[in-house]
């Protein structure tokens, strides 16, 4: 009896016992095919052709926080699951990590934000150069870049940025055209032409220079199609991407001419309307489809008497100056240049076998809001998540869902499985806290 | 403008009930049958499975048992190649019961406290759904008296009254960040109660096979005063306000159960039970905060449940005097439509199979184990308001001990 008893407790334990083995070794798996192949496609050497948001620029400046999230960055980490070698950026010095300095969210009082530059570690080597990166470059991203101006060696002189990778023999000289070529890449993404149409509507329509000259279209198609004549001139297979509409970022979709006109009334509850003074010169009362610059809500203008009797932008004898606005027809004009370009860029991509990103539908979307992961993203300035302090560049955040959008459209078109970048590791806006 | 968008960030669903959280562990010797076990008067845990049974139980008793129970999910992005684990937590599903009657009387009375809802999931603090769920632990703990009565030889009724009490700890990630990158975080806790009842009919034809209907109503479980706290930056702070409380309810569905028991020999017997858990109640899930703020709204998500139902086939048999075998399969379809799983609950079409064995000491003492396993299947889809889209699989592993004195 006493003997039975023992041999159930002991068969009870032992099977307490193989119960405990066996959970803790049965683990649920889940099959995918992410990650597997490169499909028709080599990823050994990707090369990422760009501007700004190819080389990771944020928050109104070029720092390392953001070089390591650009993304191409990202898109090379899970291609390196499929066969990406490694992939080498022009990254900033840990003791220069602020690079050209930036915006920082310092304050944010009932909704009013406080942008403040960050000014330490900064990477000048002297008032406007910056410390030289010398070695192999894989992210070519330069902030600034346009698809006329990759074509003028004058212009790696005047662009810090393309200055700070070139031998100091080749400044001034040597083109971002001839920049990128013999790379022996593999792979390559081209995202450029963004400049072309917003250089000139962030400067509010206004044509001061070459770099915010409106690029004229049939020049904008021969010069892409020289760009992707080039980097497909060994049969590699690559990605282009589309030109976002201007209408979907911050930068004009935040001071509003409703809210002008509310801020106004607050004050002065007689105000009727806003005035501007239009591309053609004219000055009228502005509608909701005029577009007021993001900087001019710290520009301290709006309403001032300090210049004329007529508090600024409240009456036609002191209007907004042409600067500050993308007055409708001036939208209109660069939509329509967009829109074109973008014709270019996807007919040239279809001729050559290119996979597309279409950011300009994608981010057309996000202008509505989209959710991914229970993160709820638009295009709203600071609390929309994507887009950094300057109202144009990407987060983090922004940066995850674009290369997304980008391995999506590479593993559609060659039926490779680059497995996707988890988008809630990523940070939108930084709160201070 | 910047408030109004920022509301966009809470008008997402806290938590959702599932197939998932109903826990089917409430006798030792049923949990070695899947969970059959209704038109079997087999111990004094017929108080939960069928108040009508308990009066045809020989004697007297009092027990205890627990089921430490290990949910082991796994999630999977779609087209990702990382798979994410949740945490090894195991819960503590328990149950009590006794049974008292005078001997050869028509009456018996009974008093149950059991856990037939539950859930502890934690995926981790920064998984890819952390903005949907980060940790959920949910217990609810059912009292129940109960009234069994022989109203012939071969048919008894019962009843019993249910009171609930309900725990609920929930965790989530929000999509505002900190200067050191790291997002912010809600936690809400409560407890709560409600009210409800359990009632059976057990029936022994005259060639001893047996039939069982029951039915244990819906339980709406009030949430009132729980705490809300949002872990915020401190220049987001008027949005989410220290100190805040939220109301909530949390509907427990009402399970129908048709069984039957067939004596396959004097010492083996066969039970079969169909139930059909009506989830239907849970169309929506309401979070009331009690300061709003324009970031904070109170918050309505939709739930649409359809019916969920379970079919389970166990089998006693005594070996010997003192030893008893059991073994069940079963199989349970899901409450949870397409585009309405969470990670609080990922829910799908299950397997069980179970295993279990008593032993009788003497003829007061006897103790019972059981073994559950459930194979709840894997299931992609993308949920509509998280946009969380994947492949959820999950294991459940739950072993079991009772202990009970008879007289």
């Amino acid at each position: 009896m006493v003997g039975e008893i023992t041999m159930k407790k002991y068969i009870l334990n032992s099977l307490l016992v193989a119960s405990v083995l066996f959970v803790a070794s049965c683990k649920p798996e889940i099959e995918s095919p992410a990650g597997t192949t490169a499909g028709s496609a080599n990823f050994s050497k990707y090369i990422a052709v760009g501007n700004s948001l190819t080389s990771g620029f944020a928050d109104g400046g070029l720092y390392l926080e953001g070089q390591k999230v650009a993304y191409p960055n990202l898109m090379a980490e899970k291609m390196a699951t499929v066969g990406g070698g490694s992939f080498t950026s022009p990254f900033f010095t840990d003791a220069q990590a602020n690079g050209s300095g930036y915006l920082s969210l310092t304050a944010l009082v009932n909704g009013v934000p406080t942008l403040t530059p960050v000014t330490t570690n900064l990477a000048y080597r002297d008032a406007t150069r910056l410390a030289k990166y010398t070695g192999e470059v894989q992210n070519l991203g330069i902030p600034g870049m346009r698809v006329d101006l990759a074509f003028a060696g004058p212009f790696g002189a005047a662009n810090p940025y393309l200055e700070r990778l070139l031998p100091d023999a080749q400044v001034g000289v040597t083109s971002y055209f001839q920049f990128i070529q013999g790379r022996s890449h593999t792979f390559f993404s081209l995202w450029l032409g963004n400049n072309d149409a917003l250089g000139y509507a962030t400067n509010g329509g206004v044509t001061t220079d070459a770099t915010n000259v409106l690029t004229d279209k049939s020049t904008f198609a021969l010069l892409y199609s020289n760009l992707v004549n080039s980097l497909s001139a060994g049969g590699q297979k690559g990605i282009v991407a589309t030109i976002p509409d201007v209408t979907a970022i911050p930068y004009f979709n935040t001071v509003t001419v409703a809210a002008l006109l509310n801020a106004a009334k607050a004050i002065n509850p007689a105000a009727a309307a806003i005035y501007i003074q239009t591309g053609t010169g004219t000055v009228r009362a502005a509608t909701s489809e005029d577009l007021i610059r993001l900087p001019f809500q710290s520009a301290g203008l709006f309403g001032s008497t300090t210049s004329s009797p007529y508090p600024y932008g409240l009456h036609p004898l002191n209007p907004i100056a042409n600067n500050w606005v993308l007055d409708k027809d001036e939208v209109a004009k660069v939509k329509d240049y967009v829109i074109s370009y973008n014709n270019s860029i996807k007919s040239l991509a279809d001729s050559k076998g290119l996979a597309i990103a279409d950011t300009y539908a994608y981010l057309n979307q996000v202008k509505t809001g989209i959710i991914i992961n229970g993160i709820g993203i638009n295009s709203a300035f600071i609390t929309g998540g994507a887009f950094s302090l300057d109202g144009v560049h990407l987060t983090p955040r922004g940066n995850a869902v674009i290369a997304n959008v980008f391995i999506n459209a590479i593993n559609a078109k060659y039926g490779s499985t680059i497995p996707v970048v988890d988008v809630t590791q990523y940070r939108g806006v930084k709160f201070p806290n | 403008m910047k408030k109004i968008l920022l509301s966009a960030l809470l008008s997402f669903p806290i938590w959702v009930m599932a197939q998932g959280f109903q826990v089917n562990l409430q006798g030792q010797k049923q949990i070695g049958m899947a969970g059959a076990g209704s038109a079997l008067a087999l111990d004094e845990a017929s108080v939960f499975f069928n108040p009508g049974a308990v009066t045809f139980l020989e004697k007297n008793s009092i027990s205890a048992g627990g089921n430490p129970l290990l949910f082991k999910s796994a999630f999977q992005q779609a087209n990702s190649n990382v798979t994410e684990n949740v945490k090894n937590k195991i819960a503590t599903p328990f149950e009590l019961y006794a049974v008292w009657g005078p001997k050869s009387n028509k009456w018996k009375l009974g008093l149950g406290v059991y856990t037939p809802f539950g859930g502890l999931v934690d995926w981790g603090d920064n998984w890819s759904g952390k903005y949907a769920l980060t940790s959920l632990n949910l217990k609810a703990i059912y009292f129940q008296p109960t009234l069994s009565i022989k109203i012939t030889d071969r048919i008894g009724i019962g009843a019993g009254f249910v009171y609930n009490y309900g725990d609920v700890n929930l965790q989530r990630a929000i999509p505002v960040n900190f200067p050191d990158g790291r997002s912010g975080k809600v936690t809400l806790d409560g407890t709560g109660k409600g009210y409800g009842w359990n009632a059976g009919i057990y029936i022994n034809t005259l060639s001893n096979i047996t039939f069982a209907i029951t039915h244990k109503s819906k339980v709406i479980t009030k949430l009132d005063g729980g705490s809300a706290e949002f872990d915020v930056p401190n220049s987001l702070r008027t949005s989410f306000p220290a100190g805040n409380t939220f109301n909530a309810e949390l509907p427990l569905p009402a399970t129908t159960t048709l069984g039957i028991g067939i004596p396959l020999s004097k010492s083996t017997k066969l039970a079969f039970d169909a139930s059909w858990v009506q989830w239907h109640i849970y169309q929506d899930l309401s979070f009331d905060y009690a300061t709003n703020t324009s970031a904070l709204a109170d918050t309505k998500s939709a739930r649409n449940y359809r019916d969920g139902s379970s079919f389970k086939l166990g089998i006693n048999h005594q070996a010997t005097e003192k030893l008893a075998l059991r073994a069940g399969v079963g199989y349970a379809l899901s409450p949870v439509q397409d585009g309405y799983v969470t990670p609080e609950a990922p829910d799908a079409n299950r397997y069980i199979l179970s295993a279990g064995a008593g032993y009788a000491f003497t003829s007061k003492f006897e103790v019972n184990a059981s073994f559950f396993f459930e194979d709840v299947q894997s299931r992609t889809q993308k949920n509509i308001e998280t946009g969380l889209n994947g492949t959820f699989k999950t294991l459940v592993y739950a072993p079991g001990l009772s202990l009970t004195y008879k007289w």
